[in-house]
């Protein structure tokens, strides 16, 4: 596991653990969590931007190479497509919606360390 | 009549008879569990179409059958977001096989591990999956059953 792992590992958690709060807290979702869930995002650009650097630098994925960056554009889908679903109907559901995009990355984060190395 | 295809967000209450009323199943919890097959369409048709893609022959059986879980997954996704009886009756025929679908492969995987190598969604119970197949038809029937057409909304 890498440094972009561990940094999906914690704002991932953290993501999910506010949205699952306010969800609770019986919130709509607000600027909070769907901020949360758009650092999720902003994790997910870093690995993105620094995995390209790093394929160009010359450092081989030891997996398939398509599947990595098959899972590296799903996961990045994720929170856009939360955030529309939770915004069309703006109730406390919406916030448990948006608390799964955190595992989800982070799960497939754990996938892309396996197939990278 | 003419809107009766109208998907209006808002669920129309107990006053509402046809196709106002069935258009619950996709509001509140229903948009959670709406959410999570969503996911399980995506992962399971992305892990299907690259397992027959790249290694097809060496286990054929388990990966159709990852294809038919995709498959159900897809269909259970789009009828749960869909109003009226018969996308209902969809959900539950949808739901239904995939409880027997992770129950029958869950099963034969604990028994028969040589025939089913652990590469479906709904192998030992979807334990690669935090079990989370196993739990969500549950739910899936407990929300279709509460949402029923002519259900509560009318008996109440």
């Amino acid at each position: 596991m890498d440094a972009y792992f561990y940094i999906l590992l914690v704002v991932g958690l953290l993501s999910t653990g506010v949205c699952l709060a306010a969800g609770i807290l019986k919130k709509a979702p607000n600027d909070v969590t769907i901020l949360s869930v758009a650092a999720v995002e902003v994790a997910l650009l870093v690995y993105l931007v620094g995995s390209i650097i790093r394929v160009i630098a010359g450092e081989p994925i030891a997996g398939e190479a398509w599947e990595f960056w098959g899972y590296m554009v799903t996961a990045m889908l994720l929170p856009p497509a939360a955030v529309y679903w939770s915004i069309l109907e703006r109730t406390r559901w919406s916030n448990f919606v948006l608390a799964a995009v955190g595992v989800t990355a982070l799960v497939m984060a754990a996938r892309m360390n396996q197939i990278w190395y | 009549m003419k809107d009766q295809r109208t998907a209006s967000p808002a669920g129309q209450g107990p006053a509402g008879d046809g196709p106002a009323a069935s258009n619950s199943r996709n509001t509140g919890p229903g948009r959670l569990l709406i959410a999570v097959y969503a996911v399980f369409a995506i992962s399971a048709s992305a892990r299907a179409g690259y397992q027959i893609l790249t290694k097809f022959p060496e286990a054929p059986l388990a990966y159709l059958l990852s294809a038919f879980a995709a498959l159900v997954y897809v269909v259970a996704t789009v009828s749960l977001a869909k109003a009226g009886s018969t996308w209902f009756k969809v959900s539950v025929a949808a739901v239904l096989v995939e409880l027997v679908g992770v129950l029958v492969v869950g099963a034969l995987s604990v028994f028969d591990p040589v025939a089913f190598p652990h590469e479906t969604v709904w192998s030992l119970f979807g334990r690669g999956y935090a079990f989370v197949p196993l739990v969500l038809p549950i739910l899936g029937l407990v929300w279709l059953y509460r949402r029923r057409p002519g259900g509560l909304a009318s008996a109440a």
